[in-house]
């Protein structure tokens, strides 16, 4: 009885799951067809068969018909719109300035809610497989707080749509027009986001066990699929700005809607958005529990926290270190695509941003290894490895001084002039890439050695061929080591420059070769290791700063970024295509720029808190007056 | 102290500082190259003379080669009072051209370079009777006969000389002179189709004669593709100064990579090693 | 930590030796296989070939 009422419950959950693809799917097609139906092309098609229409006694002009494919192109084509300067609303405050808030708002909270939901499914998948019931409600936990993140997101984002169609009119109507009707299934997508979202959220406790469970994490698929094709349909409008795809010269559409997507920078910045996001997102649920860490007098909630944040930092940190690479993808995309774009970011007037950029990455790695060795003192295993943190602290903040060395910059007379050439004559070796390459390459190898370290502290391997083991591991770190400098040292200083790039992608193989041992031996030696006992919430007070430092971090890094990102188009609202005429079409120096990251963040950062406080609003309860419930008694 | 004081105010510090670290940096805006329109109105000589030396210097590309011994490849022009070295040529008996006056020569050789080639700057192995530089109202410097008159303006003003040139007329007018501001993030003109527009796009035969091995500025490139690599020429396009023909001075221009689009590149490449 | 006091400082210390031997000999291989790939083969000294 109860059996079969459980079947047809679970078959009715399984059905809706399953049909909201399809659903998906039908919509997507329905929009297709309609598409087809009113547009241009078909008309034409529908009128050819009169035939010629000529004036009697004139001569036919023209006998061939010309190729349905040009007719149809000069039917279409509409050359991006040239506004002046005076078409550009004026409201007394600087449009830009408002999109650029209203822009980055929506961008973290996107990037939070995006990220949030992606590694909530990971833990929650581990709990299931762990059977223990700790993850379970970790991961409920980091739903709850990101919750109203949604909202959060949805009201920036509409007030950002607003903004620009008020004070960029001609830009989005001609974006409109270029994306057509792609702005309605981007529209539809986010009801299925509601909607998985919701019921993902409140069927957590409903759906918690056995088969039902799997009907949950179907849903949380759902919900991260639709939430990732929405982040894919935004990304391709920024990216269709800086590398116009689908258009011609003048901006006319000639390519279909898939055609003007699929731009040369799309993936990049996808792979790029989807890693950061979730780093990101990781920093910032971190600080939620170091807050609550910091807060808690209970050891018991002491211990559930520290260990919230330990992996809020595991997250981060894991999906920080892949971002160089992808980072680099998509900078050597953009210089494959346009070499003046890719001198404007890196050599022209964008380029003392990345010194900026190494002081927030050298933040996060620091604060990052930092919380590392504080967590080491849970364990009793730890002491083995105090002498190598010295030597890793060393090596970072080294690394992190060369990484800082200014080269490759547009300079004034007066600054050539007061360095004596236009390289320092003791620094600039140091200051040129292959350097910073080296620097970079050690950086991202000392923090992975950190967290190799930590995960070994609790554990004692109890394999026989565990000295085997651990000599080779020395010798892949030192061979790397070793490698990297020559590659960066060799190539970089005394080859041509085709070697000098060529060998920074043997330096970038060496690191993840080292990242690829290092789990792999350690998977295989501690497979049936003895573990110490790990005592959690025995950590310092001060590591948990470490947790507020990443994503303060993260998001200055991420404001920044976006920044140059978007300034590399120059005075260009669509590369190439349509030209910038407003008031703000210069790139503005890097103090200003400096002065609205921080406006950002800490309007993000006070956004979080309210986030946060509400979230924990629905935990507590008020009693009930007294007074009443004496009165009731008597 | 609380807990949110604590968190809330280490956070607003660390913000602070990153703010800090843009303030030590060099401070400058990216100005948009802007479309100059000459206004009639206010056009004085003075100005119209300023904007000859801009253009001089700028977009005219002229310096590349006009530049004071040894590392000129042309005529030291700024060095030179042009009035009087222009009357001295009308003078000579090679002297085939039209002008009759220094205004008409300097124009006619700016835009007729081959009429009187200055003896000893002729093309290599021309014995003098041609002239290795391109017409400016070609592209890829493209003057406009405003921008031609302004740099005769400012050639004959510059050693106190009498000019000669009107200001312009209103025909000729205004929309004429866009000369960038910011040379490096100006306009992107549209990429070359085939290897030859890209080879005219970027004037490599004012230098290099494409279809003997004469030596010009720069050594003929008939047979380039039996002498170099693929890799070479790229690099030799790139970064001329790696590696520089031996006999021959460093003159290439070196701002191609950032010039030239990556297809533009691929196409001469392609075109050159095929040339054996 | 009792496997590793099986073998002695210099047994432990010659595994070492042999393991750096052999990974630079992995990461030679790899710096010819990774230029390779990109079209920049490397003589037997790692300068660039042709």
């Amino acid at each position: 009885m109860k059996q079969t009422e459980f079947i047809r419950r679970l078959d009715v959950s399984r059905l809706t799951a399953m049909l909201f693809p399809l659903l998906v799917l039908l919509v997507f097609g329905l929009v297709d067809a309609a598409q087809a139906d009113v547009g241009m092309g078909n008309a034409q098609e529908r009128i050819t068969p009169i035939g010629e229409v000529r004036l009697q006694g004139q001569p036919p002009v023209e006998i061939a018909a010309k190729p349905a494919a040009i007719q149809e192109q000069e039917v279409e084509l509409r050359a991006a719109p040239r506004p002046s300067r005076a078409d550009y609303p004026d409201i007394g405050v600087s449009s830009r300035a408002i999109v650029w808030v209203l822009g980055q708002m929506h961008l973290f909270f996107g990037a939070l809610v995006l990220a949030v939901p992606l590694f909530v499914l990971l833990i929650e998948l581990v709990g299931v497989y762990t059977r223990d019931d700790r993850y379970d409600d970790m991961a409920h936990e980091f739903m709850k707080i990101s919750l109203i993140g949604f909202s959060i997101t949805a009201i920036f984002g509409g007030s950002l749509a607003l903004a620009l169609f008020l004070l960029y009119p001609d830009l989005m109507a001609y974006l409109m027009h270029v994306f057509g009707s792609q702005w309605l299934v981007y529209a539809g997508l986010f009801f299925f986001e509601s909607f998985f979202l919701y019921v993902y959220y409140y069927g957590w406790n409903a759906l918690r066990y056995g088969n039902l469970k799997w009907v949950h994490l179907t849903l949380g698929l759902l919900l991260n699929a639709s939430g990732l094709t929405i982040m894919v349909m935004a990304n391709s409008w920024a990216t269709f700005m800086m590398a116009p795809s689908g258009v011609n010269e003048v901006g006319a559409v000639v390519g279909n809607i898939w055609e003007v997507m699929k731009g040369p920078l799309w993936n990049p910045i996808n792979l790029h958005r989807f890693i950061a996001n979730i780093a990101f997102g990781g920093a910032v649920v971190g600080a939620y529990a170091a807050f609550k860490f910091l807060s808690a007098k209970d050891p018991v909630k002491r211990a559930h926290y520290d260990w919230m944040g330990y992996t809020s930092n595991f997250i981060a940190i894991l999906a920080f270190l892949p971002l160089p690479f992808a980072g680099y993808w998509l900078m050597a995309e953009i210089y494959a695509y346009s070499q003046q774009m890719g001198i404007t970011a890196m050599g022209g007037i964008l380029a003392w941003l990345f010194i900026v950029q190494a002081v927030l990455i050298g933040t996060i790695l620091l604060a990052g290894n930092f919380y590392l060795w504080s967590g080491m003192s849970r364990t009793d295993g730890s002491e083995r490895y105090k002498g190598l943190i010295k030597v890793i602290a060393l090596v970072l903040v080294v690394c992190f001084l060369i990484w800082v060395t200014p080269h490759t910059l547009i300079l004034s007379a007066s600054e050539i002039s007061l360095l004596g050439g236009s390289h320092h004559h003791i620094l600039g070796p140091l200051g040129i890439m292959p350097a910073k390459n080296i620097a970079v390459n050690l950086m991202l190898i000392a923090t992975f050695l950190s967290f190799q370290l930590y995960r070994r502290s609790d554990k004692v391997a109890t394999v026989s061929w565990a000295p085997m083991g651990n000599a080779l591991m020395i010798a892949v770190y030192i061979g790397a080591v070793v490698n990297i400098i020559f590659l960066g040292v060799y190539y970089g200083y005394f080859t041509n420059t085709v070697y000098k790039v060529g060998s920074s992608v043997a330096q970038v193989v060496t690191t993840l070769l080292v990242i690829v041992f290092g789990l792999v031996i350690d998977a295989l030696m501690f497979k049936k290791a003895k573990v110490l006992p790990s005592h959690w919430g025995r950590i310092p007070d001060r590591a948990q700063y470490a947790l507020f430092a990443l994503p303060i971090a993260f998001t200055w890094l991420m404001a920044l970024m976006g920044y140059v990102r978007s300034s590399v188009k120059t005075h260009w609202h669509v590369y190439t295509v349509m030209k910038d005429n407003s008031p703000d079409n210069f790139i503005p120096a890097i103090g200003y720029a400096g002065n609205m990251i921080t406006l950002v963040t800490v309007l993000f950062l006070l956004c979080v808190l309210f986030m946060f406080w509400v979230a924990n609003l629905s935990g507590s309860k008020q009693r009930k007056p007294e007074t009443a419930l004496a009165g009731g008694e008597a | 102290m609380s807990v949110l004081a604590k968190t809330l105010g280490f956070s607003l510090g660390l913000t602070l500082l990153f703010t800090l670290v843009t303030y030590l940096l060099p401070q400058i805006k990216g100005e948009a190259p802007v479309d100059k329109k000459v206004d009639l109105g206010s056009l004085t000589m003075e100005s119209f003379i300023v904007l000859g030396d801009e253009i001089f210097h700028n977009k005219g590309t002229c310096t590349l080669c006009h530049q004071p011994a040894p590392l000129g490849r042309a005529p030291d022009i700024a060095g030179e009072d042009m009035v009087a070295l222009a009357n001295k040529h009308l003078a000579d008996e090679r002297y085939q051209g039209d002008a009759k006056n220094a205004e008409e020569y300097i124009r006619e050789s700016l835009i007729h370079p081959g009429k009187y080639v200055v003896a000893g700057w002729g093309k290599k192995g021309s014995n003098d009777t041609e002239s290795p530089m391109p017409g400016v109202d070609k592209p890829p410097i493209q003057l406009t006969p405003v921008e031609i008159d302004a740099v005769i303006a400012w050639l004959q003003a510059k050693d106190g000389g009498e000019v000669t040139v009107p200001l312009p007329a209103v025909e000729a007018a205004a929309e004429a002179a866009s000369t960038a501001t910011t040379g490096d993030s100006g306009k992107a003109p549209a990429p070359a189709a085939t290897a030859e527009e890209a080879l005219a796009k970027y004037a490599c035969a004012s230098c290099h004669a494409m279809d003997s091995n004469d030596a010009l500025v720069g050594p003929g490139l008939v047979d380039i593709g039996s002498r170099l690599s693929k890799e070479q020429l790229r690099q030799s396009i790139v970064d001329p100064n790696a590696v520089v023909a031996e006999g021959f001075p460093p003159a290439m221009p070196l701002d191609f990579a950032s010039r030239m689009t990556v297809s533009e590149l691929e196409m001469i490449v392609n075109y050159l090693a095929e040339k054996k | 930590m009792e496997q590793q006091n099986n073998m002695g400082i210099a047994g432990r210390l010659a595994a070492v030796v042999i393991a750096i031997v052999i990974m630079l000999a992995f990461y030679y291989g790899l710096n010819h296989l990774v230029m390779g790939m990109q079209g920049l083969p490397l003589n037997l000294d790692l300068t660039p070939a042709g």
